[in-house]
């Protein structure tokens, strides 16, 4: 029965086309980015002046990995909370406002088992859409580029290099590392979207309390307080290019992400439970 | 079937149902009545679990529908004013999933009821391209799918054409005639209610003014239409002599529980008052209301 229900909560999802509105964006930035590494020498000349400086033969490190591990921060930081905080404020409040929320709880079924089948839902569009973002984004490098070493570099944070079967490895756990960003902001989303607002207001409120953490985080000033910032935690997945993997540092943020998680999920429901469903 | 007690909702500093108490048999087709924002929904709404009532009790099917709603809504099939569903599912994926929430329904029972509503050969469309009456016919049809006890209809004539009221109507009476279901419909329609209904109630500003069969309605009082040269002075002659209880409208008498026409005729032309007309007069539903609204705003 759960799993039916859970089926139907997916068909509603993924049959809906303003899904897909983020997986087709991110595939479009992800091209963008690629022809313009191919094709402009401001970037492949910058990455080479970086790897040669360091004592690396650059050409081994030019590769499809390292391309899209490239355009992973851009978008990780920017598109993937916007998309997903869509579609986790659009899981109740679109419901409440079309009205097919009173439909469902016409039936037998209880506020809490429903939420619970959403955020799921919401979890598992969270994961696949990580997961394409990833998939896509090597697939389409390994078009114009060869497949070769990985080199990441991110200012002031890491400096690694792999080699490809090495790289792989490490661009599979960033990402499956990623999925907890991405599951944290939609729930955030889902928290606001149990209220009683619309779902352009839910998204746009998830999205102010990221980017107002993101903010925060990186005031030079609130450098030793930045532990305390959601955003913090929720890019750990970089950390999965580091060498070694600081795994304690990623264990403590995972801790932290549930505990968040979990606060969001709890208040959603307590707001649901105790609000009229009206039309 | 549906038992409400002492039920009370209110928004912020708005009383939106005040006490209202009131007893749905089963087999009954029962109307309630009352203007827009007379607090129908909102009653709807806690027979169903949607609203959480201030005060007071529901039950529906012996079970209280607070604590244990899952129980009290297992055989109860609900439509509201404007049905919404996923437009860009078939209708046969809307089936599916609305009846999920209540138990596992075979592919089998879904397309049996699509044929029952006239929705058979139209399932795998997009509800986006149904018409505003087969999206009525998909919303009974949701509503039938958990094989319901109780149908609770919520303004289903809202925004249908005459054509569709009457389609509706025809519905009713055979969800009624042939599965025997028991069903609670409110509407401001009162054409609508007379037609349907054996029991009524009426809400007016969040409170019940009335709770009766149609036929208390229709003949409350025992009222004839007199047409005489001074209906007033008529009155005024009448009640000295105990015939009449009531007036109005200038044309109608409520006559007294003895007294006929006859006596009134004779007593009215011995005083030399001539007798144009006098008729019986069924009241009808809309003059019930009407007065039952007047009473209610003068209190």
């Amino acid at each position: 029965m759960f799993y039916l229900q859970l089926r139907n909560e997916l068909w509603k999802l993924f049959a809906k086309k303003r899904t897909y509105i983020g997986f087709l964006m991110f595939l479009l930035a992800q091209n963008v980015i690629i022809l313009l590494f191919r094709f402009t020498n401001g970037p492949r000349v910058s990455m080479i002046r970086t790897l040669e400086g360091n004592g690396y033969l650059a050409q081994q490190f030019i590769s499809a990995l390292t391309v899209a591990t490239f355009m992973l921060l851009p978008i990780a930081y920017l598109l993937l909370p916007l998309y997903v905080s869509l579609v986790g404020g659009d899981l109740v409040a679109k419901e409440a406002e079309d009205g097919t929320l009173r439909m469902i709880l016409s039936r037998p079924v209880s506020r809490l088992r429903l939420l619970l089948l959403k955020w799921l839902a919401g979890a598992f569009f969270s994961l696949a859409l990580v997961l394409a973002l990833g998939l896509f984004g090597v697939v389409f490098a390994s078009f114009w580029f060869p497949w070769k070493g990985l080199f990441v570099f991110i200012p002031g944070e890491l400096f690694s290099v792999f080699d490809a079967a090495g790289g792989l490895q490490h661009y599979v756990a960033a990402h499956l590392m990623m999925a907890t960003k991405a599951v944290t902001v939609m729930g955030l989303a889902f928290m606001f979207s149990c209220f009683n607002v619309k779902p352009a207001a839910a998204t746009i409120l998830a999205l102010s309390f990221v980017f107002a953490n993101f903010i925060m985080q990186n005031i030079p000033y609130f450098h030793d307080l930045q532990h305390w910032f959601l955003t913090y935690h929720l890019n750990i997945w970089q950390y999965m290019f580091a060498q070694p993997i600081p795994w304690w540092k990623i264990g403590e943020s995972l801790s932290i992400l549930l505990g968040f998680n979990l606060t969001f999920l709890v208040i959603g429901l307590t707001v649901f439970q105790v609000r009229d469903i009206k039309s | 079937m549906i038992c409400l007690s002492r039920l009370a909702k209110i928004f912020g500093q708005r009383v939106a149902v005040d006490d209202l108490t009131l007893h749905v048999r089963a087999g009954e087709i029962f109307g309630l009545l009352g203007h827009n924002g007379a607090g129908k929904s909102t009653a709807i709404g806690m027979m169903l679990g949607q609203v959480w009532p201030t005060q007071g009790e529901v039950h529906i099917c012996g079970h209280d529908v607070t604590r244990r709603r899952s129980l009290a809504l297992r055989k109860v099939g609900a439509i509201f004013e404007t049905p919404a569903f996923y437009d860009y599912l078939s209708g046969w994926r809307n089936l599916e999933i609305l009846s999920h929430y209540s138990a596992p329904t075979p592919a089998k029972r879904i397309r049996e009821v699509m044929e029952w509503v006239g929705l058979a050969g139209r399932e795998q469309s997009k509800v986006r391209t149904y018409s505003h009456g087969m999206r009525a016919r998909l919303a009974l049809a949701q509503a039938l799918l958990p094989q319901p006890e109780l149908l609770i209809l919520d303004e289903p004539g809202d925004g249908l054409d005459p054509e569709g009221i009457h389609e509706m109507r025809q519905t009713i009476r055979r969800l009624h005639g042939e599965l025997g279901l028991t069903i609670f419909l409110s509407s401001h329609l009162l054409n609508e209610v007379e037609q349907l209904c054996t029991r009524i109630a009426v809400m007016n500003q969040g409170r019940k003014v009335f709770e009766g069969s149609l036929a208390e309605v229709k003949q409350p009082k025992n009222w004839v239409r007199l047409r005489v040269n001074d209906f007033h002075q008529a009155v005024k002659s009448l009640r000295e002599e105990n015939l009449i209880v009531d007036e109005r409208d200038g044309q109608f008498v409520a006559l007294a529980t003895e007294a006929g026409t006859d006596v009134v005729v004779r007593r009215l032309v011995e005083q030399g008052m001539a007798v144009y007309e006098i008729a019986r007069h069924e009241q009808t539903l809309e003059d019930f209301y009407l007065g039952l609204m007047r009473n209610d705003s003068h209190r």
